[in-house]
């Protein structure tokens, strides 16, 4: 266990095998891990910071983070969550984490808000009592509170986004792990989702995040860190200062052009 | 957080489960109306049918003072558990993937198998009800002989039954945790299980050297079981070669079972396809 890491990783590689199809799927019913996602990603993330991924498509954002959450195990290396290895002891991990991604479908769409934010305080092992009295607590921090009476079927995308966020909080999660947030939310909606994120949850809890995110003027506003990942590697990992700095760029963007043409290119 | 012993909170689980797919079935108001006359067609159907089944071979064959549309009520009715064993945990898993909120539910403190075990009471439950009004309808209409059943005796075959054929669903679950499309093992089971299970004819018309294989099968030793209860009368005692067949099933079948899932989910873990369809 590391001690004062809200999140550790070391050499992380995770591959996956090759997607088959025909006759070449019936023949290889189990292939061999040969596509590679991540490859040697060594980070530390202390707790109370905002930490950023940022990267193409393709680089390796959702898979790291879905070995945060126990969701896939690494091929190689050690990741740790809140000084729990993901891989032997995933109960554990799965007690610091919360976790929400940008899609608009994981709720259950005929339960009204609360329905569901109970059966997942309940699966969390939160009893009843317990779980309508943290509902209420979230309720006016996070504007559920009208939310939680009707189907999720009738909400909006950015108010399914807040109750995402409050299931996320519901078991007081010291790491709040998000996959692309905004993704669907439109540009004002995404800009309160923001303030939201910084006043309620990081401001007001030091809860330790860590996200992804295609949205730089999101990274910008957020991270205190950014993680620069390309083809599963990681390429740099800095504050948006040092990134800049590193790359000898104006931006963000002009940052991660660079360092992106910077990286050698190999083949995987 | 709830210091509760594990086994009140699994149980309390499998009850929030049940209550999210109740609370999702009842906001559909006319499928339920549709299934209780769905089950009087097919009862009827059934009645119908069995007036042209007219054979020396099946009479001899039946159970004493039974006649063939009783004999075959059972035999599909309860045929109908191991069907919904074999489907039930696929589907709800295909339905997480499907609506989204298969990582969500993976991410909290609840294991898959409870997830699955929570998310298969409802069906179980739903089945239950139809049987019943499947069983209620032959009664009113055509018949089928209610007096007499020894109903508990029937509840612990069923019990019993619903134990063993879970582990087959267990398995054909793995298989398709890990394959995705196509599941032999639900093929196999299905089909050896209509062949000689004893659903619409009694398993002494089978050919002597087919028999040993109807005995493979956990739908015999549950029809027989069941008959022996609801239409022979059976006290609890005449029921135990049944039962303990049933039990025997589950004793090797769950572990086998729950081994075989833990390694696929694993498995689905390390290659990335869990959430894939």
């Amino acid at each position: 266990m590391v001690k004062n890491s809200a999140l550790h990783l070391e050499n992380v590689e995770k591959y996956f095998p090759p997607s088959l199809s025909g006759w070449r799927a019936f023949v290889h019913p189990v292939s061999r891990l040969t596509v590679p996602a991540l490859r040697g990603v060594s980070f530390e993330v202390p707790p109370g910071e905002v930490f950023a991924l940022v990267g193409a498509n393709g680089a390796g954002k959702s898979t790291l983070l879905r070995i945060l959450t126990t969701l896939l195990i690494p091929t190689r290396g050690r990741a740790q969550v809140g000084g729990f290895d993901v891989a032997r002891e995933p109960a554990k991990v799965r007690l610091q984490i919360g976790y929400h991604t940008g899609g608009d479908a994981c709720f259950y769409a005929r339960l009204t808000g609360r329905e569901n934010l109970v059966l997942f305080a309940g699966l969390n092992n939160i009893s009843l009592a317990a779980a309508s009295r943290r509902i209420d607590e979230l309720s006016e921090p996070f504007g559920i509170g009208e939310l939680l009476e009707r189907q999720v079927r009738t909400l909006s995308t950015g108010n399914i986004h807040r109750l995402g966020l409050a299931r996320a909080m519901l078991h007081r999660p010291s790491i709040l792990i998000l996959d692309e947030p905004t993704r669907s939310l439109d540009p004002l909606a995404a800009a309160e989702f923001r303030r939201f994120l910084l006043e309620q949850i990081v401001g007001a809890h030091g809860t330790t995040m860590i996200f992804a995110s295609h949205t730089l003027a999101e990274v910008e506003q957020l991270a205190g860190r950014i993680a620069v990942l390309e083809g599963g590697r990681l390429l740099a990992c800095d504050t948006l200062a040092g990134l800049k700095a590193a790359a000898g760029a104006g931006t963000l963007e002009e940052s991660l052009e660079i360092l992106t043409r910077r990286a050698p290119r190999e083949n995987p | 957080m709830n210091d509760s012993p594990q086994f009140l909170l699994t149980l309390r689980k499998l009850e929030l489960l049940f209550r999210r797919d109740f609370a999702v079935a009842s906001s559909y108001r006319a499928a339920f109306l549709i299934e209780i006359f769905q089950a009087l067609f097919g009862s009827a159907s059934f009645y119908f049918l069995s007036q042209f089944v007219q054979s020396p071979t099946l009479e001899k064959a039946l159970p004493r003072g039974t006649d063939y549309f009783s004999f075959a009520l059972v035999g599909i009715a309860f045929f109908d558990y191991l069907s919904m064993a074999l489907t039930t945990f696929d589907a709800s898993l295909q339905e997480a993937r499907q609506n989204g909120t298969l990582e969500n539910l993976l991410v909290t403190q609840t294991s898959l198998p409870v997830i699955l075990a929570g998310s298969s009471l409802y069906p179980f439950v739903l089945l239950s009800l139809r049987t019943a009004i499947y069983i209620g309808w032959g009664a009113l209409l055509f018949g089928f002989p209610l007096r007499g059943a020894n109903w508990p005796g029937a509840l612990l075959v069923l019990a019993a039954s619903i134990l063993a054929f879970s582990g087959l669903g267990v398995l054909s679950a793995s298989y398709l945790l890990v394959f995705k499309r196509g599941n032999p093992v639900n093929w196999a089971i299905l089909g050896l299980s209509t062949v000689v299970g004893g659903m619409m004819y009694p398993i002494s018309v089978l050919p002597p050297w087919l028999r040993y294989f109807a005995w493979l099968t956990p739908v015999t030793y549950s029809l027989e079981g069941m008959r022996a209860a609801i239409l022979g009368h059976a006290p609890i005692r005449e029921l135990l070669p049944s039962i303990g067949g049933l039990l025997l099933f589950a004793a090797v079948l769950l572990p086998i079972s729950f081994a075989i899932f833990s390694w696929a989910l694993r498995r689905t873990k390390i290659t990335g396809t869990l959430t894939h369809f």
